[in-house]
């Protein structure tokens, strides 16, 4: 079977993400469907028997997810929209909010009927102001076209769907940071268990899933678990939207089979390496994944692939960087992220990330020891899996390979005074002496 | 505080296999088989917040370390408190609270008494790889009470969680992100409870300081005395620190079943009046002060040349106290007992479950047990008649407690009217003035013996030991020397002795004992398991 785009097939036509461009190609027919033929329990079937992965970073399995939420409970169940995209890297949510609003509308009919939910919340990204609005135009649009609200496309199902826009937090990326967010406190992760299935948003069971997961849902009832699970590599099937930004002719979201190669990824789809310099390194997954280096790219671009590798899929946020990158310039840049980011509430991280920017800076400004390199290292073997959340284990696991996969990097920046850039801003400096900017 | 249910678990801890009471976690688990698992964050008498993770251990569940402040204990789990990985993980956290620490503690009131202190000595790096210039934060006022030294804060928000659980007025908030967090109140809206000094007590390092108390004292060189507050009738149990004689400050005490782990500021911050300019330290009469060992002689001749005696206690009184007036009273014909009360104040009662009662004094119950109900009613208009008419001409007036205003205005005119007057008073004033004889009172953190708080629970209290306490014989004391000149006693006993007195003759206080009282003090009506009173003849 020839592979067909799903999200990005119609996103250079005029009115995409109209409602009636929309339902003139099929929209809302599997929705419909759903709701009018489908058993709740055969839907959470059907995506156990897809092996959808959630698209957020984790890769867990979605029907599994769904199946942990309490059949019989008082409380009323949600659905959590994970639309905060922040992992740096990343930008493959907004593509489909702004492009194809009502498929991911749709999806959320088709979760909510299979969990019986009755609310949906998308917690949007502050930045993300036109596609808050294009999503917000669209759940209006729903709402006057009977397709949300009471008696959803003419069934007796009801469903409110509520946009709500963040505040530009990484951490309420993370879906208890999320959920804390939502309930109007300060965004930090709590503690699991209880995990959000079992008491989630408003002390109530809740399901979180990601943008891009949701969008999958009307193409699996539409082709079958069957057909879908045979859409790249038998463990994580599926299309995926994958997002190249860098060193790279031609950066952009590219709708691709899971599985396919890095290679491939970079040098048909992004245009090569931009310039015409040679690849030094790459992070596959958004900056929370292990760095590959150039030799390491040949690798396909799957979940077991890529652990198989030593890193991730994540957010499938493909980074590029070219030879005339400093790799100590590079890692300050992604600490002081995660140092800005880290929400403070556990040890480790809170102290850990300010820890591995400080000495990324000191490398940088030519104040680096040779012993820094194993204190890095060290600092990030102490915050991995200590904390309530995982934004530790996110700044440790790029600090760490960086550090050890690229160390001629950091010889030279500490033998030489400095980053080549930072020599360049100052040529007089001869390290240690400087001045911090 | 975690639900248990009475079915036990069995679980493996450091290779013992141990039985607990299910749902309790890992950390009280452990803690009932005496392994003390380090923490900053958790307090029982708040929510779990897991996150200072300075608790992880390793469990045969987890590839990570656990948490054992929120981890529950279930059949089957195995859980290592002192294995490479959970000792790893426990100095990781220690390293990483100390890299942005001051390590100011010689200057730090908190030094002596710190967690973060006692964590470091046993957990900590000895020396530091952080090489970087440390964090800033801010050091302010965050109310009347209260200061905050953000470069000590390890953001546990214990204070925080204080506020919006046990106070319930949440003005404690942390504020920016990642090492920037810190402790602090919203702009304009200051902590200012009648709860908020015990954030300071629970805050495990010198972040949150109590103004009243900054750089008074060194915490060891201070001599504690395990005491009740005298300031309502809660009871609260309490540690009165004093240094050379001086009350520095006082800390809550845990009794569950009075104060938790609290105690309100009024209390805490009561006990100025100890060392007010007014307070009475001599005895005096008419003529000229009284030497101390004098004092008792000159209360017998007072009282054994008066026709008819009222006695006039308050509600400070310990019930030795009042145990020996009763035996003076009995003791001579035509005398009369009666009882003051202070002004209630208001009641104030917080979301915690923790309620400062409305009446200012800590024995009423004490009081009516002795004297009868109507002590402080219909008792106290007859001595009030008495003294106008003139029928009692000798009134022995007790006016204890923390306040400048006497006996109330009613009983100080009617002190004054009387034609012979011996006041016990812990402040000087009009009640005072003029007397017969004027002796210096114990205030009630002064006193030896035992107070009955509101819900009818007998309590220890203990004398500071306070400079005036020092200098002068308590009532206690100066009773028991009366009652020997007056040969109704042969020889004087402590606090302890007159109470097995009261208990003999009381049914109120029968099988009590200041031993069985303990230190957190029993219900008058749960008798204590006797002791040894089954023995065979001797």
């Amino acid at each position: 079977m020839s592979f067909r785009k799903i999200f990005t097939q119609h996103i250079h036509e005029e009115k995409c993400h109209s409602l009636s461009f929309y339902q003139k190609n099929g929209g809302y027919e599997q929705a419909r469907k759903s709701l009018h033929d489908w058993q709740p329990d055969d839907l959470i079937e059907t995506v156990k028997a897809a092996n959808l992965r959630g698209r957020g970073g984790a890769g867990f399995p979605t029907g599994v997810k769904w199946g942990f939420v309490p059949k019989n409970t008082d409380k009323p169940k949600y659905l959590a929209v994970n639309a905060d995209e922040s992992e740096p890297g990343t930008f493959k949510d907004r593509l489909i909010m702004e492009k194809n609003p009502h498929l991911l509308l749709e999806g959320i009919i088709i979760c909510c009927k299979a969990v019986g939910i009755h609310h949906a919340y998308i917690y949007i990204r502050g930045e993300f102001v036109f596609a808050a609005n294009r999503l917000q135009n669209a759940i209006d649009r729903a709402y006057s076209e009977g397709i949300l609200g009471e008696n959803c496309l003419g069934s007796d199902f009801t469903l409110d769907v509520t946009l709500h826009r963040g505040a530009g937090a990484y951490i309420c990326g993370e879906e208890t940071g999320m959920l804390s967010s939502l309930e109007g406190d300060r965004g930090q992760p709590k503690l699991k268990p209880p995990f959000p299935a079992v008491e989630g948003l408003f002390g109530c069971p809740t399901v979180v899933n990601n943008v891009e997961t949701l969008a999958n849902l009307p193409y699996i009832l539409e082709i079958g678990a069957e057909a879908y699970g045979k859409i790249g590599p038998e463990k994580s099937p599926g299309p995926k939207l994958f997002c190249v930004s860098g060193h790279v002719e031609k950066p952009g979201v590219f709708e691709l089979p899971m599985g396919i190669s890095l290679r491939t990824l970079i040098d048909e789809h992004a245009g090569g390496v931009w310039k015409g310099r040679k690849l030094k390194a790459v992070i596959p997954g958004g900056s929370s994944a292990h760095v590959l280096r150039a030799d390491e790219c040949d690798v396909d671009m799957d979940i077991e692939s890529l652990a198989a590798a030593g890193t991730m899929l994540g957010s499938a946020g493909v980074i590029v960087m070219d030879e005339t990158t400093c790799m100590v310039d590079a890692l300050l840049n992604i600490m002081r992220f995660y140092h800005h980011e880290s929400c403070g509430q556990c040890t480790p991280c809170r102290e850990g990330t300010g820890w591995l920017e400080k000495i990324a800076h000191r490398i940088a400004i030519g104040e680096g020891r040779m012993e820094d390199m194993d204190l890095v290292t060290e600092v990030c073997d102490r915050m991995v899996g200590k904390t309530i959340c995982a934004l530790a284990d996110a700044a440790a696991f790029p600090a760490e390979s960086i550090v050890n996969k690229f160390r001629e990097d950091f010889v030279a920046a500490i033998e030489n005074g400095g980053s080549p850039a930072w020599i360049k801003r100052h040529p007089a400096s001869t390290g240690g002496a400087a001045t911090h900017v | 505080m975690s639900d248990t249910s009475n079915e036990l678990i069995s679980w493996n801890l450091n290779g013992e296999v141990v039985q607990n009471e299910s749902g309790m976690t890992i950390m009280e688990a452990a803690k009932a088989h005496g392994i003390e698992i380090p923490c900053f964050c958790y307090h029982p008498g708040l929510s779990i917040a897991g996150n200072c993770r300075i608790c992880m251990v390793e469990s045969n569940r987890s590839p990570k370390p656990i948490i054992s402040c929120s981890e529950r204990i279930a059949e089957g789990l195995e859980i290592q408190t002192d294995s490479e990985k959970a000792v790893d993980a426990r100095d990781s956290v220690m390293e990483f609270q100390l890299i942005n620490h001051p390590l100011d503690c010689p200057v730090c009131d908190k030094a002596g008494e710190c967690v973060l202190q006692d964590h470091s000595y046993e957990h900590g790096p000895d020396r530091s790889r952080f090489v970087e210039d440390k964090n800033i934060r801010h050091t302010k006022e965050l109310g009347p009470t209260i200061d905050i030294w953000g470069n000590r804060c390890i953001v546990c928000t214990r204070c925080v969680r204080f506020c919006d659980e046990i106070s319930g007025t949440s003005e404690l908030c942390v504020v920016e992100r990642g090492d920037r967090s810190v402790v602090d109140v919203f702009p304009g809206i200051p902590i200012d409870n009648a709860m908020a000094g015990n954030t300071v007590d629970i805050c495990p390092v010198g972040a949150l300081i109590s103004t009243d108390f900054k750089y008074e004292a060194r915490v060891w060189n201070m001599d504690r005395t395990t005491s009740v507050c005298g300031g309502c009738s809660r009871g609260c149990n309490v540690e009165v620190e004093a240094l050379d004689g001086f009350v520095k400050r006082l800390m809550p005490r845990e009794n569950l079943d009075v104060n938790d782990w609290w105690m309100c500021d009024h209390g805490r911050y009561g006990w100025r009046h100890l060392y007010a300019d007014s307070r009475q330290v001599t005895a005096q009469t008419t003529e000229g002060s009284v030497l101390p060992a004098e004092a008792s002689k000159a209360l017998q001749q007072t009282l054994e040349s008066s026709s008819s005696t009222g006695f006039l206690v308050d509600p400070f009184m310990t019930c030795e106290e009042l145990h020996l007036v009763k035996q003076l009273a009995d003791s001579m014909t035509g005398s009369r007992v009666a009882g003051w009360l202070p002004a209630d104040g208001t009641e104030e009662s917080f979301p915690g479950g923790f309620t400062i009662s409305a009446a200012k004094y800590p024995n009423r119950k004490g009081v009516e047990e002795i004297f009868g109900a109507d002590v402080f009613g219909s008792a106290a208009s007859t001595l009030l008649n008495d003294i106008a008419s003139g029928s009692v001409d000798t009134v022995v007036a007790f006016v204890g407690g923390h306040g400048f205003d006497g006996a109330g205005a009613e009983w100080n005119a009617a002190l004054s009217s009387a034609k012979n007057r011996v006041v016990f008073t812990t402040q000087q004033g009009a009640w005072s003035e003029g007397a017969h004889l004027v002796l210096p009172a114990t205030a009630p953190l002064e006193k030896e013996g035992v107070w009955i708080n509101e819900d009818n629970r007998a309590q220890r209290v203990r004398s500071c030991r306070s400079l005036t306490d020092q200098n002068f014989p308590s009532e206690l004391v100066i009773l028991q020397e009366v009652q020997a000149h007056m040969e109704l006693r042969s020889r004087s006993l402590s606090a302890a002795g007159v109470f097995r007195e009261l208990s003999e003759s009381s049914s109120a206080f029968e099988g009590h004992s200041h031993s069985s009282l303990g230190d957190h003090g029993t219900p008058l009506s749960q008798k204590p398991a006797a002791v040894g009173s089954e023995g065979g003849e001797s």
